[in-house]
């Protein structure tokens, strides 16, 4: 059965579904959206036993067998640890969306995108063909893109959906090249093969495919120094910064990562770019997170910090990296959604989410209050939670390294690791004290628009406990759940004993301390936000990036300015003669044949020579127009005459093409010339002369080129093979229509999608400023008519305003 | 921009032509027509309403799918290609032949594609004739009301 495509496709079809029957209306619909993502998760987890064992599910599907393309799909022990986590959460989150988006009508298309965004994630980690995974990459990346957008009219959310658009996209363009090298040396894009392949770590392709790669993963997971993008992600609805932006899109880059583990792990290059990297960008954003008062950014960069713990602990080909690399993953999302979902919360009720001006929350939402101190203890590593066990693991391995063998990685890490955590701590108490229980805040408070519901705060509390009690029975899953990620991320079989007391072991003591200080950290938080906010700006790699993006934009302006300045005709004039020189050189490499053309052209019969007579007569007439619209009409007479060849020689479906755009054409331009200044009178100059060169000169060798390639003929023609296969293989007889819908659909389909993105930019083009404030200056026209005592308007100023049109 | 002539021609033309581009576009695959021919004509009928009627009377007509057309057509263009997986691959053709008395009648995924590439066609040619033609009838307008205030102010 293909019940890995039916999940995938439930998901994709649930999208356009949730979007139609408008859920905005009832909350009832929150069940309803939580359902699909449900029912897949409970799918897996029936799977899990299986996996455990050893097995995987694989379903391959051809996609274009002649090209080799294939979609396959493989579920093994860590597509269903990351499938689990992507739905399970999924439907929590799809849950809060309904109580978040109550009432609103957008509500169905924010459904429609985080339904797409979830099918997409899911076939991304389920992949195993690299060319799937990157379509699947891609697909995150523009769901993401919508959903930091969702605010279209604030500038803000727009600003940085386009920067995370740019950047992951960017990244997701080197990781393709990645993965094209790596495919073409393998001669396979099945992941399983690749990474089956003997001594692929050692290839001479390998550090150049792998350092691509890692641009792929470094972006999308947002490590140094492209973790600017997800602060400025926290634009978007907080459903979508909880979901995608905490627990599981960002998590693709380190995903990918691990799959790759099992083959490049060995490597030098491997070791030290995830272990600096990440090390750096975890300090980086543990130090971060107490900046910032808003209590999303405070979040973001704890996430950030959680990102490069993740990719650091990759690094390692150590038991407790595994540990503690799949406990922190599943820890993190179960503390960080519901703390972001809480800051939804917060929001939606008190209007804002700036620490600043909230204060004494506890009393007014007790179970968010509960809820947050809950994931808090989890994040900051407090006894029994799943978060104590991450930090614990992720301790004891670089303790264990600076106990036998590596003193610096592993005396590294260990600091590095309690430094992040301190400060994380420091952050979330912040959090908490400022937020829920202090009674003044800084400055203006805000004040309680409704109280959430328990249907609101629900599925974060639901994903809380799990987190906080989800370590006391961890030996009840250990093995079914993080044994078989551990497998498939190291390649050998795992077999685990967690244990959350292990008695006042350095580790602990250690663990202790990182609370301790951070209480310090919290005390202190007044100094070092004032200690951050003088760090000079032009260091942040937001800033960077922005002057970089400015200088292209700059330059393109520059350039089109340079090249495009001037006014249409000499524009015109140098493509049409740059047109005239390659009609030359392709004459110049052909004079033998060309002698032959003249030879053996034949005399037209006496139809010909009356259409040729009619074209030559409109062309004469376009050239002799005193105004554009009798212009326009000779043109099109011109137009026609060409049509009436195409009927001559017997091409009915050209012919009919032809006339429609023809007609078309010249409405258009009837359009267009309307808004367009009244015609300068047209003068018979020299420049007039040149133009007319340039166009006799075009119009002749136009006409050498054409025949030129009509007698040079590369190769045999493919006519015969459409005529004769047709009717048999496409089951139409008009062999253009079923060569434009069939034999050649790859060409249709990219012609139409130029098609579709034309009329996006007429749309936009078209109501640009320009013509927006006519508009306005029309309508401010017509107020001052029906009002009485109109102000003067004399016909001087007439005569300036419909200059300036 | 509402001549009374053109009016009349719009409300007998515009169907007849809409209904020729039906014709076309369901001879397509086996007589002259097709796809984008048949989108180029119902475009033109549609173009009569906009120069008998205005831009927004025919938006009114023609409901507010008029401009979300050109999208449609290219989920339309990718439904067709995505249904050829059942058929072995994207892209691959899958035909449906049926008798109806005598006649033969068949619907295949290319014809869904060329469905969708006639959506495309009218839509795009729709954005940029309505879009001009509201800049023009208010560039009409504004001179019409300067006129008018021209007028004013002599009196």
């Amino acid at each position: 059965m293909p019940a890995l495509a039916l999940c995938l496709i439930l998901l994709f079809a649930a999208a356009p579904f949730f979007w139609l029957i408008r859920p905005h209306r009832s909350l009832v619909f929150a069940w309803l959206a939580a359902l699909p993502p449900a029912a897949v998760t409970v799918w897996q987890a029936l799977q899990l036993p299986a996996i455990a064992q050893g097995n995987v599910l694989v379903e391959r599907y051809a996609w274009a067998p002649t090209l080799g393309l294939e979609i396959a799909l493989r579920l093994d022990g860590l597509a269903i640890f990351f499938g689990l986590i992507i739905t399970g959460i999924g439907a929590c989150i799809a849950f809060y969306t309904a109580y978040y988006f109550e009432g609103d009508k957008r509500q169905g298309f924010f459904y429609l995108v985080l339904y797409g965004f979830m099918a997409s994630m899911l076939g991304l980690v389920w992949a195993d063909d690299l060319l799937t995974l990157f379509v699947f990459w891609e697909g995150t990346s523009i769901t993401s893109y919508l959903l930091i957008a969702f605010k279209t009219d604030y500038k803000g959310a727009t600003d940085g959906a386009r920067r995370a658009l740019i950047v992951t996209t960017a990244g997701g363009l080197a990781m393709l090249a990645g993965m094209v090298i790596l495919g073409l040396h393998v001669g396979s894009f099945n992941i399983s093969e690749i990474l089956a392949t003997p001594g692929i770590a050692n290839a001479a392709i390998t550090p150049v495919a792998l350092s691509l790669l890692f641009l792929g993963a470094f972006t999308k997971s947002a490590q140094f120094p492209f973790q600017f993008w997800l602060p400025g992600a926290m634009a978007a609805p907080t459903p979508a910064s909880a979901y995608l932006h905490s627990a599981t899109m960002v998590k693709a880059g380190v995903f990918l990562l691990a799959r790759l583990h099992p083959a490049f792990s060995e490597l030098d290059m491997w070791f030290w770019t995830l272990f600096l990297v990440g090390g750096f960008t975890m300090v980086l954003g543990g130090v971060s997170s107490i900046r910032y008062t808003d209590m999303k950014a405070l979040l973001a960069y704890a996430t950030v910090a959680v990102l490069g713990t993740l990719v650091m602990l990759l690094a390692f080909r150590e038991k407790y990296a595994y540990e503690a690399f799949v406990v922190t993953v599943l820890a993190h999302a179960l503390y960080k959604a519901p703390l972001f979902l809480s800051a939804g919360i917060v929001d939606h009720a008190m209007g804002t989410r700036d620490l600043r001006k909230l204060a004494g929350l506890a009393r007014v939402m007790p179970v968010v209050m509960v809820t947050v101190v809950l994931a808090a203890l989890s994040m900051s590593g407090v006894i029994p939670t799943m978060g104590f066990l991450a930090k614990e693991l992720m301790l004891e391995n670089g303790y264990q390294l600076f106990e036998h063998s590596e003193q610096l990685v592993g005396g590294l890490m260990y600091v590095a690791a309690a430094l992040a955590a301190l400060f994380m701590v420091g952050s979330i108490i912040t959090l908490i004290w400022e937020g829920f229980f202090r009674q003044q805040p800084d400055e203006e408070g805000a004040h309680l628009h409704h109280a959430p519901s328990f249907g609101f705060v629900a599925p974060a509390l639901l994903l809380t406990v799990l987190g906080t009690i989800g370590a006391l029975f961890i030996s009840a899953y250990e093995n079914l759940l993080f044994a078989p990620a551990i497998a498939a991320i190291s390649g050998e079989p795992a077999e685990l004993h967690f244990k959350l007391w292990h008695g006042f072991t350095p580790v602990f003591l250690t663990s202790l301390g990182v609370l301790a200080v951070g209480f310090v950290v919290f005390a202190l938080r007044q100094l070092l936000r004032r200690g951050f906010a003088a760090v000079p700006q032009r260091l942040s790699s937001l800033v960077v990036y922005d002057s970089i993006v400015d200088a292209i934009y700059h330059f393109a302006y520059r350039l089109t300015v340079l090249i495009q300045g001037s006014p249409m005709a000499p524009q015109a004039s140098v493509t049409l003669l740059a047109g005239v020189l390659v009609a030359l050189y392709a004459i110049f490499l052909n004079t033998e044949r060309t002698i032959v053309i003249l030879d053996s052209l034949e005399i037209p019969g006496i139809s010909e020579w009356l259409i040729f007579a009619l074209a030559i007569f409109g062309a004469l007439a376009t050239v002799r127009a005193r105004s554009r619209l009798s212009a326009i009409i000779s043109l099109g007479v011109v137009g026609v005459t060409v049509t009436l060849f195409f009927v001559l020689f017997g091409a009915p479906d050209l012919a009919l093409t032809q006339l429609l755009i023809e007609v078309l054409s010249v409405i258009l331009l009837v359009l267009v010339f309307f808004r367009v200044r009244p015609d300068p009178a047209i003068e018979l100059d020299r420049r007039r002369a040149f133009r007319l060169f340039v166009a006799i000169a075009m119009g002749f060798f136009g006409f050498a080129v054409v025949m030129i390639n009509h007698v040079t003929q590369v190769g045999e023609s493919i006519s015969p093979y459409f005529l004769e296969k047709s009717y048999s293989l496409g089951k139409g007889t008009n062999v253009v229509n079923v060569i434009l819908v069939d034999f050649r659909g790859y060409d249709t389909m990219g012609e139409i999608t130029v098609l579709g993105l034309a009329a996006l930019g007429g749309y936009a083009l078209l109501r640009s400023p320009h013509i927006q404030s006519l508009r306005r200056r029309i309508d401010a026209a017509r107020g001052l008519n029906s009002q009485d005592g109109a102000p003067e308007v004399s016909a001087q100023q007439k005569a300036t305003e419909l200059g300036h049109d | 921009m509402t001549e009374i002539y053109l009016r009349l021609v719009d409300k007998i033309l515009t169907p007849i032509i809409i209904l020729i581009a039906i014709f076309l576009f369901l001879r397509g695959h086996d007589l002259p027509g097709g796809g984008f021919i048949a989108g180029l004509v119902a475009a033109s009928a549609i173009e009569l309403t906009i120069l008998a009627r205005g831009a927004e009377a025919t938006r009114d007509r023609y409901g507010p799918w008029l401009i979300p057309l050109a999208g449609l057509g290219l989920v339309a263009a990718a439904t067709a290609a995505l249904l050829g997986l059942y058929g072995g691959g994207f892209f691959r053709s899958i035909w449906l032949e049926f008798y109806v008395f005598d006649d033969k009648l068949k619907f295949g995924t290319p014809q869904l594609f060329d469905l969708g590439v006639m959506f495309v066609v009218i839509g795009m040619a729709l954005t940029y004739l309505l879009r001009l033609s509201e800049a023009a009838e208010a560039t009409a307008v504004k001179q019409a009301a300067l006129e008018e205030r021209v007028e004013e102010s002599r009196l």
